[in-house]
């Protein structure tokens, strides 16, 4: 199988690079890059891990699969003594305490960590613009907007900048600027991975998820992450995904897509005409296809956004300036908050938090929060009806191409509806990777929660399909 | 107890209001259809099991993080992290 993860490892083991170079050439890209992936470098601490490797290679040691190889990270991830800013100005200045579960997994693997990767500010946003380092711009066409809230780390996978990254998905945070930048983005089933150490957003859909260029690289990279934490409750245990069991998809049978997401007005035609095509292609090679129905588009960006503003606004609630973070001194403890929080919280956030007190408050909360958990409950059990009828749920990542710099910020309801692929299956927490096939913008496979394995076999037979 | 809060104070931001494109959202959640209005389907929550709770115990930082944790603080006098007089209301 593709993989850039072996591929360097077999450059290093056979002395054909080092890894210092490795590291250094890639600091050099991400350092002179004019998309605005880069939050703060981790040359020093990234050389030092380096030249151990190197030092190991050249005693005839044998060093494992991930030991050397230099990724991203979004910059809402903790790593002891680094910067961990979530762009904002609030914490621009607010250095890890401790590190991630997820990314101390990955430096226990071996793994080098180069950059903390520019995204929406705390995750809020589609776009990458909503950041105090300046819009991340798109791999492909730099006058369009990277996708978000990963945008720094799709970027930068995309340019080869990082081997994989560490992105994080709500709402579509990985699978979005993965589609926007051609290259793959997993959510695993919420609770896979360990959330301890990733700023929290909306607590009941946050995942880790990596970005790669490949579905090898995914693969390896999930299974290092994977795993039950007593810091994370939500995490369960799960099998390692091997390598040959992605390699057979025959127990694929039935495939099914949503006829509303591919009827909607909404949808570009050339989106749509693209991933007919795609189905037809599947149906070519004997897989039964069958139209399945689901919420309307509007009614799933409405429930996911209530549930995720409700809970952050609850979670951003600690950011006040007391312990860390930029204050600002007001003439009494309360004064100090809201001065600090007005001041230091983007446009976009204030309306997350100040929608997610609405929504929490005596009066609204019993017609618009109750009301969006019931829809959730349907919406899940809608999804445990489908996979008793299909194994695969196919769908387009985005109904339209990625908008240009600047027209998200204008229009928060239209980038709130650009979100309508890939809400639904968060809030039904199960396993979606975006491949960088079938549209401009890529395709979405999810299967049944738990079954993460299945998506990355479908993700290997399309590869070959379409 | 009856003290009406706006959304300014209940989200500490200083004149804050409800956003046009945000309440679009709700009134779309308002008309949605729904069954069991106060049904919560316990299948679908997350809530770990009663003998599935970590240790109680307490765990010492270890000293770097503490080290870290103090320099975060935002003004720090002794070691010590200096905040406001609390005013009661």
């Amino acid at each position: 199988m593709e993989s850039q993860i072996h591929e360097i490892h077999q450059q290093l083991m056979n002395k054909e690079i080092t890894c210092t170079k490795l590291v250094q050439d890639r600091l050099d890209l991400l350092k002179s890059n004019t998309h605005n992936t880069v939050n703060s470098l981790l040359d020093t601490f990234a050389l030092e891990l380096a030249s151990k490797v190197d030092a190991r290679i050249k005693n005839g040691e044998d060093i494992s699969l991930l030991e050397g190889i230099p990724f991203g990270i979004k910059d809402v991830y903790m790593l002891q003594g680094t910067l961990a800013t979530a762009s904002s100005d609030l914490l621009k200045n607010y250095k890890s305490p401790y590190t991630a579960t997820a990314i101390q997994k990955l430096l226990d693997a071996g793994a080098i960590p180069l950059v903390k990767e520019n995204c929406d500010s705390f995750g809020h946003g589609s776009s990458s613009e909503n950041t105090i380092f300046g819009a991340v711009k798109n791999a492909i066409n730099t006058d369009l907007v990277s996708g978000g809230s990963s945008g720094g780390s799709a970027v930068n996978v995309a340019k080869d900048y990082t081997v994989f990254s560490i992105g994080g998905d709500t709402g579509g945070s990985v699978r979005q600027p993965a589609g926007y930048n051609n290259v793959y983005g997993l959510k695993p089933t919420y609770g896979r991975i360990s959330r301890y150490g990733l700023m929290a957003y909306a607590s009941s859909t946050d995942c880790v998820g990596p970005i790669a260029k490949n579905i090898e690289d995914i693969r390896i990279v999930l299974n290092v992450m994977s795993g039950k934490d007593v810091k994370d409750q939500t995490t369960y245990h799960s099998k390692s995904i091997s390598m040959s069991a992605v390699l057979n998809a025959d127990e694929i049978k039935t495939v099914g897509y949503f006829k509303n997401f591919i009827e909607s007005d909404a949808i570009h035609p050339q989106v749509k005409a693209d991933f007919l095509a795609s189905i037809e292609k599947i149906k070519a090679k004997g897989i039964e296809v069958k139209e399945l129905d689901f919420f309307e588009a509007d009614t799933l960006v409405s429930t996911y956004y209530t549930l995720a503003m409700a809970e952050t606004a609850s979670n951003l609630s600690r950011l006040d300036g007391t312990n860390y973070g930029a204050r600002i001194e007001g003439e009494n403890l309360k004064d100090t908050y809201s001065i600090t929080r007005s001041e230091n919280f983007s446009e976009e956030t204030k309306r997350r938090i100040v929608g997610g007190n609405q929504v929490l408050s005596q009066g609204f909360s019993d017609e618009i929060y109750l009301k969006g958990l019931n829809l959730r409950d349907q919406i899940a059990d809608n999804f445990e009806k489908d996979f008793k009828e299909v194994d695969i749920i196919l769908s387009p990542v985005t109904p339209n191409t990625p908008p240009k710099i600047g027209d998200s910020l204008k229009d928060p309801l239209a980038m709130y509806l650009s979100d309508a692929y890939t809400v639904g299956f968060s809030l039904g927490q199960l396993p979606t990777l975006t491949i960088p096939q079938g549209t401009a913008t890529g395709l979405q496979i999810t299967a049944a929660k738990n079954n993460d394995e299945l998506v990355l076999k479908f993700a290997n037979f399309l590869k070959d399909t379409i | 107890m009856s003290k009406i809060m706006t959304v300014d104070i209940l989200s500490s931001i200083k004149g804050a209001q409800p956003s046009e494109s945000v309440n679009k959202l709700f009134e779309s959640i308002k008309n949605a259809n729904s069954i069991n209005n106060n049904s919560f389907n316990a299948n679908h929550n997350n809530a770990v099991t009663l003998n599935d709770l970590r240790e109680d115990v307490v765990i010492d930082s270890p000293n770097a993080e503490k080290q870290i944790i103090i320099e975060n603080f935002p003004k720090e006098k002794n070691g010590y992290l200096v905040v406001a007089k609390v005013i009661e209301e």
